[in-house]
């Protein structure tokens, strides 16, 4: 009976997804020895409930909680995203300029109105998007990550599920302030599935968007700041990520640099998707998204068992 | 059964030194210098199930290297070590399940939203059954008396309100063993009586193991019954809170403020007037000579009082002593 239990929960965990497999991976001595449902609470009712289920339920709480705690922020971040209508009336006005020195009805192959809408959802990633590196900056130059870590659950897949729970809350406020802005001006648009395509897009952009910048964060383990590798890394995704510019107004070659970096699945891939939907191309932007959220999070783990090792040697 | 044993346990830190100067910066990238510090020599200790243990030491004496090591961030440098059947630095996940902490100066809870959300996502986290987790929660909520604030947010809540809640939040999982930290640091006379009363109930009742560091003399005198004091990464006194008040905590300081001048001094066996200031007097008095029954009988009957306070010594003075008494032995043992 025991035996088979035992099968059934490993058969459950191998079916976990590239990115929990990668993160759960990254936590050092989290994997010796049984799963974690060894807990006080097992002999009994836990018997017959999956450890997976106790697991994603942890890690949904942990989000379910963020977006509590941010919802407390809301005018915090209204107030915020009025920058966002700043910004984008100057590009409004810059594109009207645009379209008009151009004398044609498509740029690149978008509509005046499809650009600007393309910018709002590309802003609103942007904007969305929290500031975990200072978090754990902190967390790791202060030695409270040692406090987390004496928590039955990962670091990693904590941080996610508040960074995917905050920047949830952040994209509805951003997207109602700079959507007002876009109804205003052209009224209700037609994309069909667009909403679908950003919505599915948006999760996986976040996600890479987490990877990244948490590496970005754990560097804070070798040296002082971190703030200057972030704010590299930010303009990346200003230009060659697309968020100024659809990547398709670039030069050929450098469209195709692009195409072999993460970055335009940040912010590129989900805008894109809003204002053009496809339903050939979301499935291939879908497999790139992915094959760079396995690829980083393979990164991320090895980076992680990297600096947690030193921590535990040498206390950070 | 002992609730945690320690081995030899161990720890230095390799520590790079910087060479002044920019010529310094720029050789330290190449060739670093480095050196080994030893943050905890070699310590033993044996700690009891439902035992409260008072672990007392200035700061960097090496006591939170320690904590590190027995709940499993840091792995030593040797040694051994034995907590709840676990080796804290290979289990550390499944011992998480049966350790709780409490940090003065940290606070788990969410800070915009109320305790109770707190609550539910530590249920969450170390994986309390729904229905379980419901019943612990109401019986902390009764004994901690959080029934009026368990729907308001943090933010919104005293120190002393806020700090119940946090050991409630610690409490939930039933914690075998519980770290406490400082656990009543900044909370006034009223609110530290009351979370020594509640600490003390947890372990009665549930015969939790206490592992408590404190710069309060109140929480080691009222709370622990053992203690151990470490410096220099090394264990200078274990023994009971009773041995260690008789032996150190022998003095206590009188504040007295007098109606009037007073005209004849102060004479009793053990007690030593330290200052004078028209008719504010400070008096240390010896316990072990003379009560402080006895020393504030005789002032009554022969003054005129106006005030007066007792204190502790501060756990402070009391470790200073038994630096010095440590220090003293080493002396002799090293010139012997």
């Amino acid at each position: 009976m025991r035996a088979r239990d035992e099968e059934h929960k490993r058969r459950q965990d191998g079916s976990n997804g590239p990115i929990m497999a990668g993160l759960e991976a990254a936590s050092v001595n989290e994997r010796t020895g049984r799963s974690a449902s060894h807990t006080p609470w097992q002999d009994g009712e836990r018997r017959g409930v999956s450890s997976l289920a106790v697991k994603l339920a942890k890690y949904t709480a942990v989000g379910g909680i963020t977006v509590r705690n941010h919802v407390a922020y809301i005018y915090d971040f209204l107030l915020r995203s009025l920058f966002l209508l700043v910004i984008l009336y100057v590009f409004l006005q810059l594109w009207t300029v645009t379209f008009e020195g151009e004398g044609t009805s498509r740029i690149a192959g978008y509509r005046f109105d499809q650009i600007i809408w393309y910018l709002i959802f590309a802003e609103a990633i942007i904007m969305a998007s929290p500031r975990l590196s200072l978090k754990v900056e902190e967390e790791v130059k202060k030695g409270d990550i040692g406090y987390q870590l004496t928590r039955p659950m990962s670091y990693l897949l904590f941080h996610y599920s508040a960074y995917m729970g905050e920047a949830a809350v952040r994209l509805v406020v951003n997207l109602a302030v700079g959507g007002a802005l876009g109804l205003f001006v052209f009224g209700v648009p037609d994309w069909g599935f667009g909403w679908v395509g950003y919505l599915v897009m948006a999760a996986g952009a976040f996600t890479v968007n987490f990877l990244i910048t948490m590496m970005i964060a754990l560097c804070s383990f070798w040296i002082e700041e971190t703030w200057g590798i972030e704010f590299v890394y930010n303009k990346l995704l200003f230009t060659v990520g697309g968020m100024m510019l659809p990547l398709e107004t670039f030069p050929e070659t450098l469209q195709k640099v692009c195409a072999w970096l993460p970055f335009q699945t940040v912010v590129y891939f989900p805008s894109k998707m809003a204002v053009q939907f496809d339903a050939l191309l979301i499935g291939k932007f879908f497999v790139i998204q992915w094959i760079w959220i396995a690829l980083l999070s393979l990164l991320l783990a090895l980076l992680y068992r990297k600096g947690v090792k030193k921590l535990n040697v040498n206390g950070g | 059964m002992s609730a945690i044993r320690v081995q030899g346990l161990t720890k230095s830190f390799t520590m790079k030194h910087k060479q002044p100067g920019l010529s310094g910066s720029i050789k330290g990238l190449f060739k670093p210098v480095v050196s080994e510090k030893v943050a905890v020599q070699p310590i033993d200790f044996t700690v009891e199930q439902g035992e409260v243990l008072a672990f007392l030491g200035p700061n960097g004496a090496g006591k939170s290297t320690t904590i590190k090591m027995l709940t499993g961030i840091l792995h030593p440098s040797g040694g051994e070590a034995d907590v709840l059947g676990y080796t804290p630095w290979r289990d550390r996940q499944r011992l998480a399940f049966h350790v709780g902490s409490v940090f003065g100066q940290k606070s788990q809870l969410w800070y915009h939203l109320p305790p109770v959300d707190t609550f539910e996502l530590m249920g969450r986290i170390y994986e309390v059954p729904m229905n379980d987790f419901r019943k612990r929660r109401d019986d902390l909520v009764e004994r901690f008396e959080l029934g009026n604030y368990l729907h308001t947010p943090v933010r919104k809540l005293s120190l002393g309100e806020r700090m119940r809640c946090e050991i409630a939040a610690a409490l939930l999982h039933r914690p075998q063993i519980v770290f406490l930290d400082e656990p009543t640091i900044g909370l006034d006379v009223v609110v530290k009586a009351m979370i020594r009363d509640l600490i003390r109930e947890m372990n009665r009742e549930e015969g939790t193991t206490l592992f408590l560091t404190s710069h309060d003399a109140g929480d080691v005198e009222q709370l622990c019954k053992r203690v151990i004091v470490i410096n220099h990464g090394q264990v200078i006194l274990d023994d009971s809170v009773t041995n260690m008040k008789r032996e150190y905590l022998t003095h206590k300081t009188i504040h007295l403020k007098l109606a009037v001048i007073p005209e004849q001094p102060l004479l009793l066996p053990g007690v030593e007037v330290v200052k004078q200031k028209g008719a504010g007097l400070k008096l240390s008095v010896n316990t072990v000579e003379t009560s402080i029954e006895t020393v504030l009988a005789y002032i009554v009957q022969n003054y005129r009082l106006e005030d007066v306070t007792i204190e502790d010594p501060s756990m402070e003075e009391v470790i200073t002593h038994i630096y010095a008494k440590a220090g003293k032995e080493q002396g002799h043992e090293s010139s012997g």
